[in-house]
């Protein structure tokens, strides 16, 4: 066990400190990243090679404010969803017709898929109203399985590409003004880390780290969105809704607003989501969004740690790299197996089972345990 | 509705086809046997709703590992195809025991959402495994009854496997209902399910009651999935689709009805077959599932023949 470091208290200087060292730590992370790995990073561990680019990231990234929704209506309201997908789905499909369609950029379509996907979950949150628990997760289940022929059908498969799924034309070309270039010169006359930078960028990179920028700005606002909505008055009626809903009620919640409202955000987050993935991707396909995604963006969420914000980034993180890791692993260490293909779902299939189990509150819950062994964080006593 | 619908031209509705009594004959024999197949994974939804109050989003996986085992024993080891379906029966009811024991029972069985959570993940678990057994290829399955139409009327056919996969379902439903009613086990097996803490009061071993219920579900899923693949071809995704189809008619059965189950299978299977036919609406089948799960749910959330649950609050 490391040094114990000495208990301080909340809210004073040194736990701010400590709080901007973290998040200074956290942004410096955060933006050398794209840097290093944009030359595709593969390391060797156990004699397996594993390749790494800066794709797979900006997916994870997708994911995150995919199960971010999801935690909305699910993690902090209490209504499970099983078919987050479809609001993902229609959110990247908007997104995707909009650009080919109209011409518009990524970024502005959000201005019809926030305010559309909106009002869809709203709608989907009336009849919700009625159902509960474990049938609305049958409902959701099963809606979550149709997207796929709604996209298939006849007359909208012109539209949306059918089974063959859209190519989205515009490509997402870094802005003249945006410094990568200076900035992958600078880090890599830093002496000694700088050599772990490529000393240029080819044109694809570019692109790749322009656009993992713009996810993670997209990501950070969808964060920051929710995390304010959710520290004030409505999240405080979701969780006691999720918590106690006859409670909530004597206590002047209306029920029916709070737990339709989120559904609309939630839907509204996962649309982002779908606009993310797409960006990130440039094509959509009716299976992509269809039951096996709703059914990991659950795993994610319950690996992750539901009714948590870090939740959704280790969630997203999780349900990105594991499959990731097995699809790449030609042999376990000390066997001969290989874990291609369908092993990578079994793996999070059994994550999940783990976690319910032996972690309730999923790794959100392990790492603040173990930060509060580490970091002892003394509550400010009341008033004075 | 089906005159707004086609004037809306969402829909490509020919009176020819309205008109025509031999494939509307025709349609309602397939949609029996089809029904009749949703009808028996439904009642192994039914058996484990009754006794845990959960729905298992696995059982589909246990019938797709149950067929893939009749594949096993008919087309590899050579074994006549009905002696194949019972050993598969067997099998995946030990299985299922097995699967019970160590993933179900050590949770708290009246927290529902984690143990709802957790057969989420044996559906992802199960599905992979038999991916990646027998990989992805497709193959067919023989089917336990004779081809060919004793019965005809021009284009309707009354096959065999519409008659067989009928007769299956009722057996299954006349035994069930023999087993609960008239044995010990099944008596034990209504006490948990009436009321787990007095069954376990009264000294009922509640986990084992519990476990029989899981293979018994397994073996009746198994055996719903030996009637439905032979029309279909076997690979790792085909129990989905059935697995939609026989929650909604779970759900309009009423999920604690072993008798809603099958007249909501055959309900639905009808549903299906009629709607895609006169409508055109091949890519559509599913949403029927999809539909008739909200409508129930909206209008009668017991489904036609479920119990109320009354909540003490």
């Amino acid at each position: 066990m490391a040094a114990k470091m000495s208990v301080v208290a909340a809210g004073s200087r040194r736990h701010r400190q400590r709080q901007i060292i973290g998040w200074a730590l956290f942004a410096l992370v955060v933006v050398l990243i794209p840097f290093l790995i944009a030359d595709t990073y593969s390391p060797t561990i156990f004699g397996n090679r594993y390749t790494f680019g800066l794709g797979n990231l900006s997916q994870a990234i997708g994911l995150m404010v995919a199960i971010l929704g999801l935690n909305i209506a699910t993690g902090y309201s209490g209504q499970l969803s099983l078919g987050h997908s479809f609001f993902v789905g229609s959110g990247a499909y908007l997104t995707a017709v909009l650009v080919n369609e109209f011409h518009w950029s990524y970024v502005s379509t959000l201005g019809v898929v926030v305010p559309g996907l909106f009002v869809f979950g709203v709608l989907f949150g009336v009849p919700a109203l009625r159902i509960q628990g474990l049938y609305l997760g049958l409902l959701t289940f099963a809606v979550a399985a149709v997207f796929p022929s709604i996209i298939r059908l006849d007359n909208v498969a012109d539209r949306t590409g059918g089974s063959n799924g859209l190519l989205i034309d515009s490509d997402l070309v870094a802005p003249t003004w945006a410094p990568i270039e200076k900035v992958t010169e600078w880090l890599h006359a830093i002496p000694g880390v700088g050599s772990r930078v490529p000393d240029g960028l080819t044109v694809r990179q570019e692109e790749a780290v322009y656009k993992y920028f713009l996810l993670v700005i997209v990501a950070l606002v969808c964060f920051w969105l929710v995390r304010n909505i959710l520290a004030g008055r409505v999240g405080r009626a979701l969780v006691a809704i999720r918590d106690n809903p006859l409670g909530a009620a004597a206590n002047g919640v209306n029920l029916a607003a709070y737990k339709t409202l989120s559904f609309g955000i939630s839907a509204a987050v996962g649309g982002v989501a779908g606009t993310m993935l797409a960006m990130h991707s440039g094509f959509v396909g009716p299976d992509e969004f269809g039951f096996s995604m709703a059914i990991l963006l659950i795993v994610g969420l319950i690996v992750g740690g539901s009714g948590t914000l870090h939740g959704a980034v280790a969630g997203g993180l999780a349900i990105q790299f594991v499959p990731h890791w097995s699809s790449q692993t030609q042999t376990l260490p000390g066997t001969d197996v290989a874990l291609e293909g369908p092993y990578g779902t079994a793996i999070l299939g059994g994550l999940l089972i783990v976690i319910i189990f032996a972690l309730p509150g999923g790794a959100a819950h392990g790492f603040r345990k173990i930060k509060a062994r580490l970091m002892p964080v003394a509550p400010q006593p009341p008033g004075g | 509705m089906v005159a707004l619908a086609s004037a809306l031209g969402v829909f490509d509705v020919s009176l020819d086809k309205l008109s025509n009594g031999e494939l509307w004959l025709a349609q309602v024999f397939r949609g029996l046997s089809d029904g009749a197949t949703y009808a028996s994974v439904a009642l192994a939804l039914v058996m484990i709703y009754k006794s845990t109050g959960f729905i298992n989003f696995a059982q589909g996986s246990l019938a797709l590992l149950g067929v893939y085992l009749v594949y096993v024993f008919s087309v590899e080891q050579g074994l006549p195809v009905a002696v194949a379906v019972v050993c598969a029966m067997v099998a995946s009811a030990l299985v299922a025991m097995f699967v019970e024991r160590v993933f179900i029972r050590p949770f708290p069985p009246d927290h529902v959402l984690p143990l709802v959570i957790v057969t989420l993940g044996l559906l992802l678990i199960i599905d992979s495994a038999v991916g990646i057994v027998w990989g992805f290829r497709t193959r067919s399955l023989p089917s336990m009854f004779p081809t060919g139409a004793p019965i005809e009327w021009g284009i309707a056919q009354l096959t065999w496997r519409t008659i067989g996969n009928l007769g299956t379902v009722f057996a299954v439903v006349g035994l069930l209902y023999l087993l609960l009613s008239r044995t010990k086990v099944g008596l034990a097996f209504r006490a948990v399910s009436s009321n787990l803490e007095s069954a376990r009061l009264v000294g009922i071993r509640v986990g084992p009651t519990l476990g029989f219920g899981w293979a018994l579900a397994a073996a009746i899923g198994t055996l719903g999935g030996a009637l439905v693949v032979p029309d279909l071809l076997l690979e790792p995704s085909i129990m989905l689709r059935v697995l939609i189809f026989s929650l909604a008619a779970a759900a309009l059965g009423g999920l604690d009805s072993l008798v809603g189950a099958v007249i909501g299978g055959l309900v639905v299977g009808l549903a299906r077959n009629l709607l895609v036919t006169f409508l055109d609406l091949s890519e559509l089948a599913l949403a029927t599932a999809v539909a008739v799960i909200l409508v129930v749910l909206l209008v009668r959330p017991t489904g036609l023949f479920g119990s109320t649950r009354v909540e003490r609050v």
